[in-house]
C-alpha cells in the first residue's frame, strides 16, 4: 500500500515536480523563529477559503432575484441539512474575515514589516483590504431582508454623494436608479465573480511578493540570528490558530443562527444599522451635516488608506521596533480607540433614545419571530383553484357596502371572491403580510406605493376617507 | 540553532498538523454533503386524480393529446406543471399512457401505425405496446376513471430505461 502510494507521487513528481514545490513551500525560512504573532495571514487565506467553499455552495440554491432571493435564502437556513451552517459559517466567517485583516495589518503595522523593499507587498495587502469591504457591502444586500435593503440603499446613497464620479458610479452600481432587481443581479455578479477573480490574483501575488522579500521576522534585532523553517512550528501554530476560529465560528453559528429578517419592504419605515465594522463611519455621519458628510463618507477614507498604500514610501528608516517609531504607534492606537470609541458611541446613542432603541427591539423580535417561523414555499404558476361545479367561490360575509360594490365588485368580485384575470380574491386578505387593515387603506390612498400595478387604479378621487375605512372595515371583518 | 528539529519531533508536529486539518476538512466534507443531499423528499403519497378534459372530444379510435397540471413540489417553490398525457378510446374501453417516453425521456408523438418518439425512433402500436427501436418496454399507463363525462387521470412519472415500469417515488 504504502508502496504503491509512494510510486504513484514519484510519478507525479516526475511530471510535475511537485516534490520540490512542496519542499519550496515549506521550508520558508523565518527569521526570530515562529510566533503566534505570524498565524494571522494563515488565518486569512484559510477564512478565505471558507468563504469560497461555503460561498459556492450557497449558489446551489440562492436566486439573485427580487421576488425569490429572500425565500431562497430562508429555504437554505430553515429546510435545507447543514444550510443554518453553511450559510452562518459564511456570514460569521465575513465578520471574522474583517477582524483578522484588521488584525494581520495592525501585526505587521507594529512590527514595521512594510520596511525593507516591501513596498508592493504592501501595497497588495491594502488593495485586498478595500475587496473585503466590497465583498461585505455587496454580501449584504443578497438575501434580501428588511436589514439588507436599507443598509444597502444608504450605502449606495452615499457612493452617490462622491463629487464627480458619484452619480455615475451610483447608476453604475445599482444598474439603474434605485435599488431594484437589476441592482441585486449586479451586486450578485460582483459578489460571487469579479471580486474572488480579483482577490485570488492578488493573494496569489501577494504570497509571491512575500516569498521574494523574505519573511520580515521579529523587529528584535537580538532574535535575529535564530532562524527556523516554516514547517513544522510555524505551521502547526498556523493550524492551531485556523482550528481556534474555526471552533469559535461552528460554535457562534450554533449559539446563534445567523440573522435573517422578513422580507424587504420598501414601503417600511425600517431603521437601518450598518453591520459593526462601518459603525465608525456611520457614528461620524452625525456630526458632519449637509456637504460636510463627505468627510466620514469618502475623505476620511480616502485619506486612511492613501497614508496606508503610501507608508512603505516615505517611512524609509529602517526602525522596525513600534517602542522608537512613537508617531507610527500613536497615529495606529488613536485610530483603533477612536473607532472603538465610535462603535460605543453609536450602541450607546441607540440605547439612549427611547424611540430608536425601542424600534430597534422591535425590528430584532420581528427578525427573530420570521427566522423561527416555519417556512414557506412560494406558490408559482399556479393556477386560481377551480370551483367545484355547484360549489360557490369562497366569499367575504355580509353584505358590502355601497362604495365597494360601485368601485372594487367589478373587479374582485360582488363579495370579494375575485375575477379570475382581473383581481385578486379579498378573502381572509388581512392575515397575509403587508394587508393589515392599516396597510388596506393605505393601498386604497396610494396603490402605486405598495407595487399594485393595472389593472388597480392609481387613486380614487371619489372615495372619500368615510368610505375607504368602511370597505376595510368590511373586508377585515370578513376574514 | 540548527533550523531543523529533531526527526521525530517533526514528524509528530507533522501528524498534529495533519489531524487538526483533516478534522476541518472532514467537518466540513459531512456539512456540505448533507447540504447538497438537501432535504428528505417526503414519501410518495398516493396520486391525486387530476381533471383531463372532457371525454367526449377525444375522436374514437385515433390518439388524443390532454393535458393536466400536476403540482411539483421544487423546495423553495411550488409549480403547476402541464404534463400531456395520450388518450386512445374504442367505444367504451379507454387507455391513457404517459406521454414521457419510457426509454429516455422524450415526448412521445402519434404516427400511422400508433406512437413513436422522435429522439431516438422508438415505436409502439395504438394500444400502447412495443414495437421496435431502443426502448425497453411498452408506454406507460396511467390510472383513470370517467366522472360526469370528464377524464380524471393519477398522473405519475416513470423510472426510464427499465423493461418494467417503477414509478418514481
Amino acid at each position: 500500500m504504502r508502496q504503491t502510494f509512494s510510486r504513484a507521487y514519484d510519478w507525479c513528481d516526475e511530471r510535475t515536480g511537485i516534490r520540490t514545490l512542496i519542499r519550496h513551500a515549506l521550508d520558508e525560512p523565518i527569521r526570530g523563529g515562529a510566533r503566534w504573532a505570524y498565524v494571522f495571514g494563515s488565518i486569512l487565506v484559510f477564512l478565505f477559503l471558507l468563504q469560497v467553499v461555503t460561498g459556492i455552495f450557497l449558489t446551489m440554491y440562492y436566486v439573485p432575484s427580487a421576488d425569490h432571493a429572500h425565500t431562497s435564502v430562508a429555504y437554505i437556513q430553515k429546510v435545507i441539512p447543514g444550510g443554518s451552517m453553511v450559510r452562518g459559517l459564511h456570514v460569521y466567517g465575513a465578520s471574522a474575515m474583517v477582524i483578522f485583516l484588521f488584525a494581520h495589518l495592525a501585526q505587521t503595522f507594529l512590527f514595521g514589516s512594510y520596511k525593507g523593499k516591501r513596498e508592493l507587498l504592501w501595497g497588495f495587502g491594502v488593495i485586498m483590504m478595500l475587496i473585503v469591504f466590497g465583498f461585505a457591502f455587496t454580501g449584504y444586500l443578497l438575501p434580501w431582508d428588511q436589514e439588507a435593503y436599507f443598509g444597502t440603499k444608504v450605502g449606495t446613497s452615499i457612493a452617490g454623494e462622491v463629487p464627480v464620479v458619484g452619480q455615475f458610479q451610483q447608476h453604475l452600481l445599482l444598474g439603474g436608479n434605485n435599488l431594484t432587481t437589476l441592482s441585486l443581479s449586479r451586486f450578485f455578479t460582483i459578489h460571487t465573480f469579479l471580486l474572488p477573480t480579483a482577490l485570488v490574483l492578488l493573494i496569489i501575488g501577494h504570497i509571491y511578493l512575500f516569498r521574494v522579500a523574505g519573511a520580515a521576522g521579529s523587529f528584535s534585532v537580538r532574535n535575529d540570528h535564530k532562524v527556523e523553517l516554516f514547517y513544522p512550528k510555524q505551521l502547526l501554530l498556523d493550524s492551531v490558530g485556523i482550528l481556534l476560529v474555526f471552533l469559535g465560528l461552528v460554535w457562534m453559528v450554533y449559539k446563534i443562527p445567523a440573522q435573517l429578517g422578513p422580507q424587504a419592504d420598501p414601503t417600511s419605515d425600517f431603521l437601518a444599522r450598518p453591520p459593526w465594522y462601518f459603525l465608525p463611519l456611520f457614528e461620524l455621519l452625525k456630526y458632519f451635516p449637509g456637504k460636510l458628510s463627505l468627510i466620514p463618507t469618502v475623505i476620511l477614507p480616502a485619506v486612511l488608506f492613501g497614508v496606508l498604500f503610501a507608508l512603505p514610501f516615505f517611512d524609509k528608516r529602517p526602525t522596525r521596533n513600534p517602542l522608537h517609531r512613537p508617531l507610527a504607534t500613536t497615529l495606529m492606537v488613536i485610530t483603533i480607540l477612536g473607532s472603538v470609541g465610535l462603535i460605543v458611541a453609536s450602541k450607546y446613542q441607540d440605547r439612549k433614545d427611547p424611540d430608536a432603541s425601542a424600534k430597534l427591539k422591535k425590528q430584532e423580535e420581528d427578525s427573530q419571530a420570521f427566522l423561527k417561523a416555519e417556512f414557506k414555499p412560494e406558490e408559482i404558476g399556479k393556477k386560481p383553484e377551480k370551483s367545484a361545479p355547484g360549489a360557490a367561490a369562497a366569499t367575504i360575509k355580509g353584505e358590502p357596502p355601497d362604495p365597494y360594490t360601485v368601485t372594487c365588485s367589478l373587479c374582485h368580485g360582488d363579495h370579494g371572491e375575485g375575477a379570475e384575470g382581473l383581481g385578486p380574491s379579498l378573502v381572509g386578505i388581512t392575515s397575509k403580510p403587508n394587508r393589515t387593515k392599516e396597510d388596506l387603506l393605505k393601498i386604497l390612498n396610494d396603490p402605486r406605493s405598495y407595487g399594485l400595478k393595472d389593472p388597480m387604479p392609481a387613486n380614487f378621487p371619489d372615495l372619500s376617507d368615510a368610505d375607504k375605512h368602511a370597505i376595510v372595515d368590511w373586508i377585515g371583518a370578513g376574514k | 540553532m540548527d533550523p531543523q528539529p529533531q526527526p521525530e519531533r517533526r514528524s509528530f508536529l507533522g501528524l498534529m498538523i495533519g489531524i487538526i486539518n483533516t478534522g476541518i476538512a472532514a467537518f466540513m466534507a459531512v456539512t456540505l454533503g448533507r447540504f447538497v443531499a438537501g432535504p428528505k423528499t417526503s414519501t410518495a403519497s398516493e396520486p391525486e386524480w387530476l381533471d383531463a378534459g372532457s371525454i367526449s372530444d377525444v375522436p374514437d379510435g385515433k390518439p388524443a393529446r390532454l393535458n393536466v397540471t400536476v403540482a411539483q413540489d421544487a423546495g423553495w417553490a411550488q409549480f403547476d406543471n402541464q404534463q400531456s398525457v395520450w388518450i386512445v378510446k374504442k367505444g367504451d374501453n379507454v387507455q391513457v399512457f404517459s406521454a414521457v417516453c419510457p426509454h429516455l425521456g422524450c415526448s412521445v408523438n402519434t404516427n400511422a401505425n400508433g406512437f413513436i418518439c422522435p429522439c431516438h425512433t422508438s415505436t409502439w402500436n395504438i394500444n400502447g405496446q412495443r414495437m421496435g427501436g431502443p426502448t425497453l418496454r411498452g408506454l406507460d399507463t396511467l390510472d383513470h376513471k370517467i366522472e360526469d363525462g370528464t377524464l380524471k387521470v393519477k398522473y405519475q412519472f416513470f423510472k426510464q430505461g427499465l423493461a418494467g415500469k417503477e414509478p418514481i417515488a
